[in-house]
């Protein structure tokens, strides 16, 4: 009974899932931030050169240090592919890159030490060839992306500002992100509060009744449930015919912010009541009773001494509702319209539609460390001592 | 005792820096019925489990029959061990429960059958083979333990408060079925327990843990009547202890002077020096409380209290020594609230104790 | 006192929980085109056109195949990962579970963004194996918390007690400690088909066209043309999961019959 053993079989046993979660899952959101950096294609292709020109004032000829940064670059290119995107890029600032950039590698080829440009091709003397190559690599800073992800930018002096109001929604979208999971969230406090408490002061089948109706949607699908709001909420659907036959008339229910709080509410109900509910069956019975006996009325006595107990379990379950509804984007995306788009259906969008993945993955990064936060304060939560409300 | 047939030689054991078992030495004799008793945490149960192989001792050595042990793995030690609430295997029948050792040692079907059988019948239990332990009653999972730790005949047998969870009826049919079994099969049997009165029924010799070491370890009746230390005689049974220093010590007999003055002639087996500060104890059943004060050692006290207990009568008396407890049998006169009595009892009926 | 109030809220709050489940599941039986109540007339028609309909008969088989390989693998690493965290015999235990059970709490969105990329790289996109691997990243926490719980609600005596009656290390893990855990190993393979079943988004990011699952199918039907195909689908999705619960429920509780 080696101690050693034991912790290796221990070790071999984890291993795998340890690997297969830091090769699909942590190493995918290691790339997710890194394309949050942008960087240019010719700065990836030349980027010695990049470096030497930033210095570079653009109007007086190349200077010596560009030049060596730029033969340096080209005897390092592993092969004319490499190559092929930066030529691709600076011959869309000015044309001739293509004959310039081949000529003067092949010229390279096999040489050693500091190499004349202006003798290989004459272009090189002339300051119109180096500016493309300066602006490409200039432009960009590593955390342009990320400014833009809050609607901010960089000027040329390197001040934050913020980008002129209607140029970009994103900021916007955060807003009315958590506006919408902190409604989410409400609505579930309302609903789930009141919901458990019931759950726990009845006994037998009532309470396994109630117990079933929160867990019986948990367990079914997501997307199934969505489904269903979709058609419960739609113009023609069940509830507005019920709105109209007790003489309120129809109401738009879906593609607007209702459905979505609606539905969302629905789906995220479950995680309010479970925690509340748990932490109530720990509460012994008779303190409310106790209370009463000393002359405090029901809302007092649950104001005084139900509440505080049970604070635990409604932070718990709170910040559960918050931190899944700020990352949900199914429901938004089937029941809501065009104004109820969260940060996840941008990130979809950039990613999916448009391929800006520099912009996804700035954004993705900020909900990222969002949720982060959410959660180490709940897991903060959830292992201190359970007692202590 | 025989042959030592389990040694433990200078075992310690810590658990991150908290020290469980102290330099112990502990030696069993083949056949022999070994109770280890003491109050949870004094470290009976972690020997039993460095026996049972499940813990391995932070220095020292166990070895069985001269042969070291610690080194070995639970499942090559050959010792059948009964732990507390059984655990048996919930998945399995009765009668698959005490196959298992016996198919782990590779046993051929028919044989393991008959041996089932047999042991089944040994605990009169045959008749419930096919049932699984979640339908038997507690006294019948005990001894469907009983018979797996013992079906495949081990050298040793551990067990570890095995009826702790048994009513108070059912746990003396036990104890003197396990005994019996003890004779029949001859076998060698570690027993953990924290109830003196099983102890002191069932073995052997008794050791009394505290605090990761041995007190004493003895006959059950060397160790009820002549406990070597405080501790021994306050854990096993109620005893009156009283404080003084010897004021003449004799073959075999001492003479204590308490605090009042008041000199206690005791029996002793200790060497005492005359000065030397002591204890005596006193067993509340040798205490007699008579109106005359005629014997070796008769306190004068007063009656503070009397509680009738069905099978005697429980009495609280002031004396010059501090509050004593006597018990008196059923039919001795009752005692009023503050009647005069003498406290009486011989030198063999106490003891000293060294401080 | 506050009888009446209870009741009528304790009511409501019901009928808002399942009032979605029950009105969806009729309407996989209409004979109407729209998905709409009163049903005119029940027919079995977008049941038969779940089932013969190339895209829908597609995307059913797809998610079987995806589903199988995600419970498959999400089970044999959660189990094996949840044997060896039981004993926090590993320094920093506590912190690796935790990083095992992210997978539940980064929103799919930005894991999908994350594998959209690096699969690209690694030659996974547009493959059945790119969609297991994702499905599998975010299966495996609930095999790991099923088994955990299950691991932890067993006795250690009764391991010890195997051990002690000449039982290998090896030995108590297969006979002993593997069947008592089972109910949590086939619980969380049911979470692990579930959450393949229904997964959507990193299906979007990582999926092509072939691999196009009965959740992704329903997805951007709902979106693009609604049909009560959705609400038959949403009845094979319920019953899917029944069944597979009820097959789990069954071997269960055959397995603790028979011991």
């Amino acid at each position: 009974m080696s101690g050693l053993r034991q912790r290796l079989v221990a070790l071999a046993l984890v291993l795998p899932l340890l690997l297969f979660l830091g090769v699909f899952f942590a190493w995918p959101l290691v790339t997710m931030s890194a394309e949050a950096i942008p960087q240019s294609v010719v700065a990836r292709g030349l980027p010695r050169t990049a470096a030497a020109a930033a210095a570079w004032d653009r109007t007086t000829p190349p200077t010596e240090a560009m030049r060596e940064a730029l033969v340096a670059d080209l005897r390092a290119a592993p092969d004319d592919q490499a190559l092929a995107g930066v030529v691709q890029t600076l011959n869309s600032a000015k044309s001739g890159y293509r004959t310039l950039i081949a000529r003067t590698v092949a010229a390279l080829r096999g040489g050693e030490g500091p190499a004349d440009l202006a003798a290989i091709d004459r272009r090189w003397a002339d300051p119109a060839f180096w500016r493309p190559i300066a602006a490409e690599t200039a432009n960009t800073r590593p955390d342009a992306n990320l400014l833009a992800a809050l609607d901010l930018r960089r000027d040329e002096d390197g001040t934050i500002r913020s980008l002129p109001e209607g140029a970009s929604a994103n900021r916007r979208i955060l807003v009315r992100t958590f506006v919408i999971a902190g409604l989410v969230t409400l609505a579930c406090l309302l609903i789930g509060l009141p919901y458990a408490m019931l759950m726990a002061s009845l006994e037998g089948w009532r309470r396994q009744v109630l117990l079933a109706a929160v867990l019986l949607p948990l367990w079914t699908s997501l997307l199934v449930r969505t489904a269903a709001w979709f058609i419960l909420l739609q113009d023609n659907g069940p509830v507005n015919g019920l709105l109209r036959a007790v003489g309120i008339g129809a109401l738009p229910l879906i593609f607007n912010r209702t459905g979505v709080v609606v539905a969302m509410t629905h789906v995220l109900l479950p995680f309010m009541v479970l925690p509340i509910y748990s932490v109530l069956l720990g509460i012994p019975r008779n303190l409310m009773q106790a209370a009463g006996s000393m002359g405090a009325h029901p809302i007092r006595a649950f104001v005084e001494v139900l509440l505080p107990l049970s604070a635990r379990g409604i932070v718990a379950g709170a910040l559960l509702v918050f931190m899944a509804a700020i990352g949900y984007y199914i429901t938004p995306a089937l029941i809501g319209g065009p104004q109820d788009q969260m940060i996840s259906s941008i990130i979809a969008f950039y990613a999916l539609q448009t391929a800006n993945w520099g912009m996804a993955s700035a954004l993705g990064l900020v909900l990222l460390a969002i949720t982060i936060v959410l959660y180490a304060v709940y897991h903060r939560l959830s292992v201190d001592e359970p007692g202590r409300a | 005792m025989t042959d030592p047939f389990i040694r433990l030689d200078r075992v310690s054991k810590a658990f991150g820096g908290v020290t469980v078992v102290d330099d112990l030495d502990l030696t069993i004799g083949r056949g022999e019925f070994v109770s280890l008793l003491g109050p949870s945490g004094s470290g009976k149960t972690t020997i039993l489990m460095m026996l049972a192989g499940f813990e391995s001792p932070t220095a020292g050595t166990v070895s069985l029959d001269g042969a070291r042990i610690d080194r070995l793995p639970p499942h090559r030690r050959n010792m059948g061990v009964v732990f507390q609430s059984y655990a048996l295997f919930p998945h399995r029948t009765v009668a698959e429960n005490v196959a298992f050792p016996l198919r782990m040692r590779g046993m051929a079907r028919p044989e393991v059958a008959g041996r089932v059988a047999r042991a089944l019948d040994m605990v009169q239990l045959g008749a419930f083979a096919d049932r699984k332990p979640a339908q038997l009653s507690g006294g019948q999972q005990q001894r469907v333990a009983l018979a797996r730790a013992l079906v495949f005949e081990p050298a040793v047998v551990l067990m570890d408060e095995p009826l702790g969870a048994l009513d108070k009826q059912l746990r003396e049919q036990m104890q003197l079925d396990i005994r019996d079994i003890h004779r029949r099969l001859g076998l060698t049997i570690v027993f953990v327990t924290h109830d003196q009165g099983e102890a002191l029924t069932m073995s052997d010799r008794v050791a009394v843990f505290n605090k990761g070491r041995i007190e004493q370890i003895a006959t059950p009746r060397e160790i009820y009547d002549h406990p070597r230390t405080r501790f021994v005689a306050e854990f096993l049974g109620e005893t009156n202890l009283i404080d003084g220093v010897v004021d003449r010590a004799g073959a075999g007999t001492a003479t204590i002077r308490v605090a009042d003055g008041t000199a206690i002639e005791a029996a002793t087996h200790h060497a005492l020096a005359s000065g030397e500060a002591v204890t005596v104890s006193l067993r509340p059943e040798r205490l007699r409380l008579s109106p005359s004060a005629e014997a070796p050692n008769a306190l004068p006290a007063a009656v503070a209290d009397s509680v009738y207990h069905g099978d005697h009568i429980r009495v609280r008396i002031d004396a010059p020594t501090g509050s004593l407890i006597a018990r008196t049998p059923r039919g001795a006169p009752e005692w009023d609230r503050g009647a005069r009595t003498f406290a009486t009892f011989a030198p063999g009926d106490c003891w000293v104790l060294p401080r | 006192m506050l009888r009446p109030v209870r009741l009528v809220f304790g009511l409501l709050a019901t009928l808002f929980l399942l009032a979605p489940l029950v009105a969806i599941l009729p309407l996989g039986f209409t004979a109407s085109l729209f998905l709409e109540y009163p049903i005119p007339a029940l027919s079995l028609r977008w049941m038969t056109e779940l089932f013969t309909a190339e895209i829908w008969r597609r995307s059913i088989v797809n998610s079987l195949i995806v589903g199988a390989g995600t419970t498959l693998l999400a089970t044999v690493l959660g189990t094996l990962a949840a044997l060896g965290l039981r004993d926090r015999l590993l320094p920093l235990s506590g912190i690796v579970r935790i990083f095992c059970l992210l997978p539940m709490v980064v929103p799919a969105v930005v894991m999908g963004v994350g594998m959209q990329v690096l699969f690209v790289r690694l030659g996974l996109a547009n493959s059945y194996l790119g969609v297991i691997v994702a499905h599998t990243v975010v299966a495996v926490p609930f095999v790991l918390v099923n088994v955990s719980a299950a691991l932890a609600g067993i006795d250690r005596r009764v391991e010890r007690a195997a051990a002690s009656l000449g039982a290998a290390p090896a030995t108590v893990l297969r006979t002993v400690t593997l069947p008592l855990a089972l109910p949590g190993i086939l619980s969380g393979a049911v979470f692990a088909f579930a959450t393949s079943l229904d997964e959507v988004v990193l299906t979007l990011f990582v999926a092509g066209p072939n691999q196009r699952t009965l959740a992704r199918q329903m997805f951007s039907t709902i979106r693009e043309n609604i049909s009560p195909a959705i609400a038959a689908a949403a009845f094979l999705f319920i019953a899917g999961t029944v069944l597979v619960a009820g097959a789990a429920l069954l071997v269960r509780g055959r397995l603790s019959a028979r011991g």
